[in-house]
């Protein structure tokens, strides 16, 4: 029973970076552009999270500058991908090399030493001293609350419940609708890309400032990858994005039990688990389920750059 | 009065895509070196250092070669996918896992050595195939993006490689700490520490160059890849040919993993791919997917890779170049967004 509350425990630390980088992918989803750029949004963001936290001592300070930069980052590639309307794979893949290259030389002075001040956890009076599940789900850091029930209730709100939400669907599925309905797609897909970027920096934030306190090369170790396949597991839903994360934090909470009970398992093979892990959810239940596969369909002008004279 | 218009074209003219390709590669050139320059680094110095050290000695030349090579492979396996529509992000973990199973036959299975190098080539070539063979069927039966699938994969090969490199592999000798003992069979070096590797590479270049220009399946190839539908239509068998040059990428990318370990290096480690299956990619798109032009952009992207080794006894990282690749990589995506525009004046009177 202890062991299982600290796996899931485990599994809501680990799975935050997942979770956030997914929701700030679905955004951009949504409105029709892919970003494969994650990878290295999560790297600058950690970086840059760990270089202001070195120099002025404060998470939160950290934090935000990691959104902003990635929001930078963002309006970088929304201004190739959406206003110049570049190829969305190159540019995407072009965003991952830069933002991995730029944050191992930039982080490189202070790579692998510990970050001095990070997100402590909370003790939720009362409900912490539950059993079980106290540990298990009342005693986080804050950010873990945001990105597990705050972020993805509103942003489900927002997307599902309000006009401006069915404008932006509406972007993603149909552009050229939309552009008629007088919704102004470019708008709506600069900017929604951009703040996609700078959630997913900021899950490289939570990566260096809660999960693994410090900055190191290898330290995003394809997180960003796996945060844009469980974007289409999760049929870009806010909601199942964040469930999908948890269901990988608990993965590779798995591994770490393994290793710290010594199961009869090279270290290696129990880091393979979240790779093996989402190349199954790609793959399983697009075969076995037939009738979820309309039900989770990508957004219909998704990689489809919008142009309004060629409609 | 005139007022100047832009005016979209669908099909970009190739001359001015090629011409933008290379403006995009000069403006990324550009751009990191006021990067250096705004670090406190002296950026003409920096390049005339790494062409010296390039092109200065026969070391220098010899190192050349030996980046070449592996980014051939890595290119020609990206560039052969990109032919039928189909990203291989995943060039990086068949060339590990190609590496792994040709060292598993040099290690484990005693003959003579001109039977063993063409069996461990067949392994190499094997194991890349079936690397992408997962993500080949998904994206095949079930529409699953291999961009994504075949990207996991990489991560699976590399913690593999590494776990038999410090584990069941390790050098009993005990004088290496992650890596296998050294290759009893190597290929034989053709010049300097130059091996045959580099020569195979650009006869495949040249010989897929030949299938894609003058066979009908190189032809279908292509057809396949422009429009699915009017290929099936036309009777081509469409799924088929995806799998075959799906796996034959697979294959390329295990071929240079076998080169790599079996010649390069000599024997098995960590992180023995080093980004060229990421640098392929590259290769790859700046080439257009043509196989005679990966030999000029993996070249090219030789000299950048080699540049690293010289920046980094500047006090950056290897990591550094993968920056200055993507920068490039950027440019040229809107460059070939770009080289659909036309310019056209026309008088705004007489409408």
């Amino acid at each position: 029973m202890d062991i299982l509350a600290g796996l899931i425990q485990t599994a809501f630390l680990a799975g935050g970076v997942l979770a956030l980088a997914a929701l700030g992918e679905v955004l951009a989803e949504r409105v029709g552009v892919v970003n494969l750029g994650v990878e290295g949004l999560i790297a600058l963001g950690a970086m840059s999270a760990v270089a202001t936290v070195v120099g002025t001592g404060s998470p939160w300070l950290g934090l935000m500058v990691a959104l902003l930069v990635g929001l930078g980052a963002g309006m970088v590639f929304a201004t190739a991908t959406v206003l110049i309307r570049a190829n969305q794979v190159l540019c995407g893949l072009a965003l991952t090399y830069i933002g991995t290259g730029m944050a191992a030389t930039l982080g490189k002075p202070f790579s692998g030493s510990p970050v001095p001040a990070t997100f402590d956890d909370i003790q939720i009076p009362i409900l912490s001293d539950l059993p079980f599940f106290g540990r298990a789900f009342f005693s986080h850091n804050i950010l873990v609350y945001v990105i597990f029930l705050a972020l993805p209730l509103a942003l489900h709100y927002l997307m599902f419940y309000t006009r401006h939400g069915l404008n932006m669907r509406a972007v993603g599925e149909n552009p050229a609708a939309a552009d008629a309905a007088g919704i102004p797609v470019m708008k709506m897909r600069f900017w929604y890309t951009s703040l996609g970027a700078s959630l997913a920096a900021g899950a490289g934030a939570y990566l260096t400032l809660s999960f693994v306190p410090s900055w190191s090369e290898g330290v995003v170790a394809g997180r960003g990858w796996i945060a844009v396949a469980l974007v289409i597991f999760a049929g870009f839903r806010p909601v199942n994005a964040v469930l999908a994360g948890l269901l990988f934090g608990f993965v590779t909470a798995l591994g770490f039990v393994g290793q710290a009970r010594n199961w009869p398992v090279a270290a290696s093979i129990l880091s393979m688990l979240p790779y093996l892990g989402t190349m199954a959810l790609m793959i399983v239940p697009v075969i076995t389920w037939q009738r979820m596969r309309r039900l989770m369909a990508a957004p219909e002008g998704i990689t489809q750059p919008y142009f309004r004279d060629q409609r | 009065m005139s007022t100047i218009r832009l005016q979209r074209m669908p099909i970009a003219p190739a001359r001015i895509a090629l011409v933008l390709r290379l403006l995009s590669v000069v403006l990324a050139l550009l751009t990191t070196a006021i990067l250096l320059w705004a670090t406190g680094r002296d950026p003409i110095a920096l390049g005339a250092k790494v062409l010296s050290s390039t092109f200065g000695s026969s070391f220098g030349l010899e190192d050349l070669a030996l980046l070449f090579s592996p980014l051939i492979y890595c290119g020609l396996a990206v560039a052969v996918a990109l032919r039928i529509g189909a990203w291989n992000i995943g060039a990086e973990g068949q060339f590990n896992f190609g590496a792994f199973c040709a060292t598993g036959i040099a290690l484990f299975v005693p003959g003579p050595t001109w039977l063993m190098l063409p069996l461990m080539a067949l392994a190499g070539m094997i194991g890349g195939a079936l690397w992408i063979l997962v993500p080949t069927l998904a994206r095949a039966y079930a529409d699953v993006s291999e961009l994504i699938t075949t990207l996991l994969m990489n991560f699976i090969a590399m913690l593999l490689v590494y776990w038999v490199a410090t584990g069941p592999w390790l050098d009993p000798s005990g004088m290496a700490l992650a890596t296998t003992a050294r290759l009893p069979v190597s290929v034989p070096p053709i010049w300097g520490i130059v091996h045959w590797g580099l020569p195979v590479a650009v006869m495949l270049a040249i010989a897929l160059a030949l299938v894609f220009t003058y066979t009908r399946w190189g032809y279908e190839v292509r057809i396949a890849g422009a429009n699915p539908g009017a290929a099936a239509y036309a009777g081509m068998p469409v799924k088929r040919q995806l799998i075959a040059v799906m796996l034959l990428s697979g294959a390329l990318a295990g071929l240079g993993g076998m080169m790599e370990a079996a010649g390069t290096v000599g024997r098995l480690q960590g992180g023995i791919s080093n980004n060229y299956g990421y640098i392929g990619i590259m290769v790859a798109v700046l080439a257009r997917a043509a196989p005679l032009g990966v030999l000029a952009t993996a070249f090219f992207m030789a000299v950048i890779l080699n540049g690293g080794i010289v920046l980094q006894s500047q006090g950056l990282t290897t990591h550094t170049v993968l920056a200055v690749t993507g920068l490039i990589l950027l440019y040229a995506a809107i460059g070939d967004e770009a080289a659909h525009y036309k310019i056209l004046r026309n008088k705004t009177g007489e409408s």
